[in-house]
């Protein structure tokens, strides 16, 4: 087989000298998202992103196989990725004094933590203060899409409304019905695979042709659905049947490897910002990309109060440059955006751009990660092997948890993301012994594993929020985030709802409970940091109206997961991408009738 | 720009299969039914002795063993990988853990069969290998907690092998499918 794979554009020179019409800064899901519809709208864009342009297929080396790797995939002496004991008994910074020379966070200690050496941040450069809190942060262009899980869901009323149904925080200043079409946009834009449930509390997509399920799978959905529950197979960012209309990309030929998540999809079936959305954006020769940009402030006009434009220093020669634009969009990622925001003083703007209501960097939520089960599917012992990886997810399990029932312990709900089958490391290889009777007993059981771990909701609240800290300051000389965050009692109280459901469905389909996760991982584990500039119909309670956009800077939108209201316990990128372009419509809109509103 | 990817990596050749097999069931009859000590033309490591090396090695075959079905971790070259893990490590710690370990092993060897490792007979080494082995679950004295070190390093390389990967797991991903996933439809 040969596939053809499409250069990506030459990069054009950057003309700072020029005012684009909006400048974005960050390169991932959201940024990617709104060079996609602004220059479609022939807007001109320049995207600034922090890190570097990575060249990702000589990065990924996708296929390549542990044995052709001088260390089966492991990063060079003198890397060090973060452990869970460290995240638990040590205080951020976590690098401080380290004796390695380079330290990233827990996502490098993951198989094959050479692949993600260059798009990982090195923790030493890049600081934070305050309580426990494991932050994962991708700069290069594309970010945490060139690694992230794929898992791509719809929120629902359930999530939209959530104050409406059980009263606690605040709802979303949109309801399903804003948002469906925009959902559609991006399910036939990128692609994505799943199966139809006609469920209401997790919407289906337009999707393609979905991956198969495996034996264990297959059990435990047939059995769940005697509980009333689901399981369903991944919903994943991927293309399945490809997608036309993008000739860097080729459709998933379930190849393999897929658990190699840091190893990415170097055939890009699975969505990454730059096959997927930058490069398409960067042929209509609307969008400018500046790599190796570190913004600091949004500038401020002081005789109109408008943002003018995008203070950035070069990353590698810490010259200082500005971006001028008629709009600044930031999509820096939930935290960076909100630390943006509260940098970006001004005398007009004392607390921060876009924080008259005080809210930026409060409201921060995310998922709890940690209860899990694994399994074994007896009738699987001893059989032949089959390609079980050659898809990119195994299961979910939505959420149903407050859907009808009310719990007694904790409001809103979890679900489970699973696999199972067999992978290129086997799963057996914890158990105990030695010599032909150990090698035979993790052959035999190569296949027979099945797991799956819970992500909850966890709640918004304005104590769970994010500062500059004083003092500390990144290797750039730019004040750091200082955390002040931790669980509550009600992701307590879910996270051990979790533990005991889990087990129950796996006992109730006859697989027996061979391990448990009990304990909860560190908070930013899940990778779903959202909340620090919520969306709100009240510029007092809220940083962002619907559209994204800043109550008091009518040029600034946000348009990251920091906008969201609250956290759902579905996973976010697919929801940032369609509000995103939500919200880059309005504002094409908006810039062709004159900019009256922006 | 085009890539071919895939046939020339789609498999052992039966040719490779055969002389992996055959050179790993040669090997460890040697020293097995000899029982001398490690002879002085026998390689050194980059960073262990040649005695070190040939322990570990012997260690690492009895740990993940050739069997009918699959060649062992000395076919698998996993003793070497280790030493190059060590060479080119910057902790002196983690290095100076082995080699005591190692040492630990030769140790328990000469206590339980009053001679080093690799002199003893095949059941006078499974013996200390077993004895090592005991503490797995809560290891406490220093060859139990070698053990543990021995056995992650012996698991992580064999099973990164072209051996542990392809012959033994008969892993069959990561080339491109005609196909699709095998599976059933949800339903």
């Amino acid at each position: 087989m040969t596939l053809v794979r499409v250069p990506p554009p030459l990069q054009q020179d950057v003309d700072l000298s020029q005012t684009y019409d909006a400048v974005i800064v960050g390169s991932g899901a959201a940024g990617g998202m709104a060079a996609h519809v602004l220059t479609s709208r022939g807007l001109r864009v320049l995207m600034l992103e922090a890190g570097k342009k990575l060249d990702i297929n000589q990065e990924l080396r996708s296929m390549q196989w542990p044995y052709d790797h001088p260390r089966r995939g492991d990063a060079p002496p003198g890397s060090h990725a973060l452990s869970f004991n460290e995240y638990t008994i040590r205080q951020p910074p976590y690098a401080k004094g380290s004796a390695f020379k380079h330290v990233y966070s827990y996502v490098g200690g993951w198989g094959g933590s050479d692949y993600v050496k260059n798009i990982l941040v090195d923790e030493k450069d890049h600081p934070y203060t305050g309580s426990n809190y494991a932050w994962v942060r991708a700069r290069c262009l594309g970010g945490k899409t060139n690694i992230w899980g794929r898992l791509a869901l719809r929120l629902s009323d359930y999530d939209f409304k959530a104050k409406s149904h059980d009263g606690y925080g605040e709802d979303w200043p949109i309801s399903y019905a804003d948002i469906a079409p925009y959902y559609d946009k991006v399910d036939l834009y990128l692609g994505i695979s799943g199966v139809k449930e006609n469920l209401p509390h997790l919407p289906d997509s337009q999707f393609q042709r979905p991956t198969k399920l495996n034996f264990g799978e297959v059990k435990l959905r047939h059995s769940l659905a005697e509980m009333g529950r689901v399981l369903t197979p991944y919903r994943a960012g991927v293309t399945t049947d490809g997608v036309k209309h993008n000739k860097y990309r080729s459709k998933c030929y379930g190849r393999g490897a897929c658990d190699r998540r840091p190893g990415g999809c170097d055939i890009h079936a699975a969505f990454d910002s730059p096959t997927g959305l930058i490069y398409p954006a960067m042929d209509t020769g609307h969008l400018t990309i500046r790599p190796n940009s570190i913004a600091y402030e949004v500038l401020i006009d002081r005789n109109t109060g408008r943002a003018r434009g995008v203070a950035f220093l070069d990353n590698l020669t810490r010259t200082p440059y500005e971006a001028k634009a008629r709009v600044v969009i930031l999509a820096a990622s939930t935290l960076e955006s909100a630390r943006l925001l509260l940098l970006s003083r001004s005398p007009q703007h004392p607390n921060g751009l876009g924080n008259t209501s005080g809210h930026v960097g409060h409201n921060f939520c995310e998922h709890v990660m940690g209860p899990g089960v694994t399994g074994l599917v007896k009738e699987m012992v001893g059989k032949p092997r089959t390609l079980d990886d050659g898809r990119p997810g195994g299961f979910y399990v939505p959420r149903f948890r407050n859907l009808t029932d009310r719990q007694p312990g904790f409001i809103r709900g979890y679900g489970f993301e699973g696999n199972s089958g067999h992978s290129m490391f086997p799963a057996h290889t914890n158990t105990p012994g030695f010599g032909a009777e150990f090698k035979k007993t993790v052959r035999d059981h190569a296949s027979a594993f099945i797991s799956m771990g819970g992500f909850g909701e966890v709640l918004p609240r304005y104590e769970s929020f994010v500062d500059l800290d004083p003092e500390v300051k990144d290797s750039w000389g730019i004040p750091v985030l200082r955390f002040h965050y931790q669980f509550s009692d009600n992701e307590r109280k879910m996270a051990e709802d979790m533990n005991t459901t889990a087990r129950e469905m796996f006992e109730a389909a006859g697989i027996e409970v061979v391990g448990a996760d009990r304990k909860t991982l560190t908070e930013g584990w899940s990778i779903h940091e959202l909340g620090t500039a919520r969306m709100g119909s009240d510029p007092k309670t809220s940083v962002l109206n619907q559209f994204q956009q800043s109550h008091d800077v009518r040029n600034l939108f946000v348009v990251d997961g920091s906008s969201h209201v609250s956290a759902s316990c579905q996973n976010p990128t697919w929801t940032i991408m369609a509000l995103a372009w939500r919200s880059c419509e309005y504002l094409a809109d908006e810039f062709r009738k004159g900019g009256g509103n922006l | 720009m085009t890539d071919t990817t895939g046939h020339e990596e789609q498999s052992l050749s039966r040719r490779e299969m055969i002389a992996a097999t055959a050179a790993a069931l040669a090997a460890p009859l040697l020293p097995a039914t000899t029982a001398t000590a490690p002879s002085p033309v026998a390689l050194s490591g980059k960073f262990l002795t040649a005695p070190e090396l040939a322990l570990l090695d012997e260690l690492t075959e009895l740990i993940i063993p050739t069997d009918d079905h699959s060649p062992g971790a000395r076919a698998a070259g996993v003793a070497a990988y280790i030493d190059g893990r060590l060479a080119e490590s910057l902790e002196p710690e983690w290095q100076a853990a082995w080699r005591s370990g190692l040492q630990a092993v030769d140790g328990l060897s000469r206590e339980l069969n009053g001679q080093p490792f690799l002199l003893a007979t095949p059941d006078q080494r499974l013996a200390v290998l077993t004895r090592m082995a005991a503490g797995e679950r809560a290891p406490n004295t220093p060859p139990e907690h070698f053990f543990t070190e021995l056995k992650r390093w012996t698991v992580q390389g064999y099973y990164t092998s072209k051996i542990g990967i392809r012959l033994d797991q008969e892993y069959k991903g990561n080339v491109y499918q005609q196909g699709e996933y095998a599976g059933y439809d949800a339903k």
